[in-house]
Formats: structure tokens, sequence, C-alpha cells
């Protein structure tokens, strides 16, 4: 579980976040949804420790992790695993040096025992025969596959993507969507998905955290989404004809 | 205030770089990786350059000294003295920052905007420490071995110039190496070549580490790494010159 109490970060004279709170619960998949620019990747980021957040404060599970030093963050950063939205696999690497890479680096495993764990990965992420390509060599749905097998190299506590659907057509979309909810339920691991992609929402979403201008504007279920009257939540969902379409023969 | 706001930034990037790397088996495979990438990808150009401009000294040297007085094996003793002193050090030392720090700034520039850093802080690794340590030491260990094979080559550029050209003899040339021979202008490049080994990898690499925007950027940083290693080198040579 993460919680995440009253924070704030600016950049300069710009205030990105604004009080935001919320917990992202075990063993389920969180989405944060929100327009672009509304501040849904600072807080992904803050969650991680890549911004400072200015106020508040962020828990992974109960441990106040803005408070500690580095050297005690390193010990929680071994727990996360993180999809970015252009996969950030290491371009010198090959696919299976990629998912080796924090095996070798923190697990303590023979190389022997970090390659069987790697192949285990990739398999689950259904990424076979394909392990001495580099990441150029494959497309983009196949290396944001390798980057999930990547995050979860090290039996992570806690999941974080970064819009994983972006590119994607929705097809792999689906394949994507599907791994990260059957990845969290298999490892009860607490996932935070941060997407653009309102398909990959209404598919996944245990819990969905709404982001506008940097405020926590509405937070529910998928389930609940639907009944919600929020102007700016509407907006967005069932910003396109088709969707509004849907919501009516849904109600 | 600029400068003094990059020489800050540099120290801290460098006081978080260097320290016991987290792995190792992962830091030497790393320095392997970079002993070919930064010395023995450049012992091509650095031949190719060093045996050339050799021989153009000694012809440079002969043609100057076109006077009965002044004897032939000056020529190699010239030669010998300008290639040790400068040409393999301070020289050979600017074209590496062209080819050297150009390279490893656009690298850890592209992992910048990649995100493959904030992979690797995400991770728990020391970015820094990871990307920009095995770099500095292979720079520092096979920068003076480049510099050793463009001593040799430019000696041996000169002589098989001069011979052929008829310029000088090789008698005369050879006489001229050997004449007052100071074993310490070896060490005395050496250390320098040390020193600039250090100074351009790091100097590249924090362009690189804080590169930030797109390609365009990173293609700024890169060039800005080559002039800034280039004046550093300089500006060390003067100073260690003066000093040793």
């Amino acid at each position: 579980m993460i919680e995440v109490q009253n924070v704030s970060k600016s950049f300069k004279d710009v205030q990105i976040l604004k009080n935001v709170s919320t917990v992202f619960e075990e063993g389920k998949v969180n989405c944060i949804i929100g327009r672009s620019g509304s501040g849904k990747t600072v807080l992904m980021k803050s969650i991680v420790g890549l911004h400072e957040v200015d106020e508040g404060q962020i828990l992974f599970h109960g441990r106040n992790y803005t408070a500690m030093n580095d050297k005690q963050r390193k010990e929680i950063r071994k727990e996360i695993g993180m999809v970015f939205q252009s996969g950030a696999l290491f371009d010198s690497e090959t696919l299976e040096d990629n998912v080796m890479f924090p095996l070798r680096m923190f697990s303590g495993m023979s190389e022997e025992e970090c390659r069987e764990r790697a192949n285990f990965c990739l398999k689950r992420v259904e990424v076979v025969n394909k392990n001495n390509l580099y990441p150029a060599e494959i497309s983009g749905g196949m290396q944001k596959r390798v980057a999930i097998a990547r995050a979860i190299a090290l039996n992570p506590k806690y999941l974080l993507c970064d819009e994983p659907n972006s590119g994607l057509d929705p097809i792999t979309s689906i394949v994507i969507d599907e791994l990260i909810q059957g990845i969290a339920q298999e490892y009860n691991i607490t996932a935070i998905v941060n997407t653009h992609d309102m398909n990959s929402v209404m598919e996944i979403a245990d819990k969905i955290v709404f982001i506008y201008k940097g405020e926590k504007w509405w937070e529910g279920s998928k389930e609940e989404i639907w009944k919600t009257d929020n102007k700016e939540v509407n907006d967005l969902i069932f910003a396109s004809e088709l969707t509004q379409r849907i919501k009516k023969s849904f109600l | 205030m600029n400068l003094f706001y990059h020489i800050g930034r540099y120290m801290l990037l460098m006081k978080k770089a260097i320290g016991f790397p987290d792995q190792k088996r992962m830091f030497w495979r790393n320095v392997g990786k970079e002993i070919v990438s930064v010395g023995y990808d450049s012992i091509g150009i650095v031949s190719i350059i060093s045996f050339f401009m050799g021989g153009v000294m000694a012809l440079e040297l002969a043609m100057n000294m076109e006077n009965p007085i002044l004897p032939q094996y000056l020529v190699g003793l010239g030669t010998r003295d300008t290639i040790i002193l400068e040409f393999s050090s301070s020289v050979i030392a600017l074209i590496l920052a062209g080819k050297v720090g150009s390279s490893i700034a656009s690298e850890i520039g592209t992992m910048r905007i990649t995100q493959q850093i904030d992979a690797l802080d995400i991770m728990g690794i020391n970015s820094a420490n990871y990307l920009i340590l095995p770099k500095v030491t292979a720079g520092a260990i096979t920068f003076p071995f480049l510099c050793c094979i463009s001593m040799i080559l430019g000696i041996v550029g000169g002589w098989i110039v001069g011979d052929v050209t008829g310029v000088v003899p090789s008698v005369q040339y050879v006489t001229g190496l050997q004449y007052l021979f100071q074993p310490f202008y070896v060490v005395f490049s050496n250390i320098k070549m040390f020193l600039f080994g250090i100074l351009i990898t790091s100097i590249s690499s924090y362009y690189g580490y804080y590169a930030n925007g797109g390609s365009l950027q990173v293609g700024q940083n890169s060039t800005q790494a080559v002039v800034v290693s280039s004046v550093a080198v300089l500006l060390f040579d003067l100073s260690l010159t003066a000093i040793l």
C-alpha cells in the first residue's frame, strides 16, 4: 500500500501538485488519470523519489519515504518496479541482459540463476527466443513487455507504470493491460498506472484517481465513474461522441 | 557566475560518482567495455595522426635547418622532444576530447532523455557512479597507453619520412633521438595524459548527465563537452608544464 499525504510540488513559481492525498491499495491496479499537463507524471515521479516533494509525505506500507535518506530509500527502491513511457530499456544491452540487470545488481544470485530468472520473466511477458536481440531491434509493444519483465525481475512489492499504452495499437494495449493486471494479482503487488487510455482504465482499474490542474479532483472505482456527475471527470472520460453513447447505453 | 555554477555542479557530480561501486563484478565488466570504447577504438586515429605528424615534423624541421652549421641529427632531437613533450600528450588529448568526449556526452545524454538514467535511479542504483566511474577509470588507464603508442609511431613516422625523402639520413636521425635524452619527459607526458584522461571523460560525462530536453540539447551538450574539455586540457597543460 502506498499512501500519498498532502503532497505539493512546484517547479520555480509554477505549482504542479496541490495538496494531493490518496491511498493506492495493495494487490490492486490503481489508475491515475487526467488531462495532459495535469500533474500525473509529476505525482508518479514524486512517489518514486525522482522529484522531491515540497510538502507532504509518501508512505510505503507505513514507511515514510520522504523523510528517508538516500541509503534508506535505496532499500525501498529495490521493492519498486517501474515501467516508463518509453520503456527506458538500456540500448547497449540485449533483452536478456536488460532483465538480468537488476538481478545482477541486487539479487546475489549466480550468473546462471540470474539467467534462469530473466528467462522466466521474459516468458511471463510472452517474449520468447528473442533474448539476444537489442531494444532497437524489437517493436514498441515488445519493448514495453520487456520493460515489465525487468520491473518484475526482483519480485517488487510496487509496480508503477507511466503511460504503458502510449503509442501502441489497441490489441497490444490490451496485452499490456492484461499483463499488468495479471501480475498485480499474481504477486499481490500495489500497481499504479498513469494513463490517458480510457479503455485501459475501464478494463483494469480497481481504483481511479483523477487529477485536475494539480489537485486530486475525484477518486473512486470504475463502476462509480460511470455514474459520477463530476463535470471535469465526464469531460475527460466521455470526451468523444462514441463514449457518450456508450455511457447512455450503459446507464 | 555561470562558470562557478558549472564548477560547483561538476564537483558535486564527481563526489556522487567517485565511491565504491554497488557491484564490483558489474563495475569491472563496464570498465572493460569502456576500455574498448575509449582506448582500443581510438588506437586507429591516434596511430594515423601520430605517424603522419611525426613525418611532417621531421620534414619541416629539416627544411628549416638547411644551414651547414646545424648538424642534421637535430632533426631527430627536435622531432623526438616535440612529440614526446607536447604532441603525444596535449595534441592527442585535444583530438581525443573530440572523439571520446562527444561520444561520452551523447551516450549519457541520450540515456538521460530516454529515461534510462531515471530507470537506474529508481532501481536504487547510484547512476552517476554506475555510468561515470567506469568511463573515468578507463580514461585514466588507456590515455597513457595511447600516449605511448603516439610517441612510438610519431618518432617512427619522422624516421621513415626523413629517410625515404632523403632529408635526414637514418644514422643522423637515430643519433638525434639518443642525444640528450631525458627519460622524465616520457613520464611527464604520461602524467599529463593520465590527468587529461580523467578530465575529458569526467567533463563529457557531466555534460551528458545534465542534458535535458531532446536530441537538439544532447547535440549542443556534446559540442559544449568537447569545447570545455579542450579548454581544460590546454589550461592543465600550461599549469602542469609550469609545475613539473
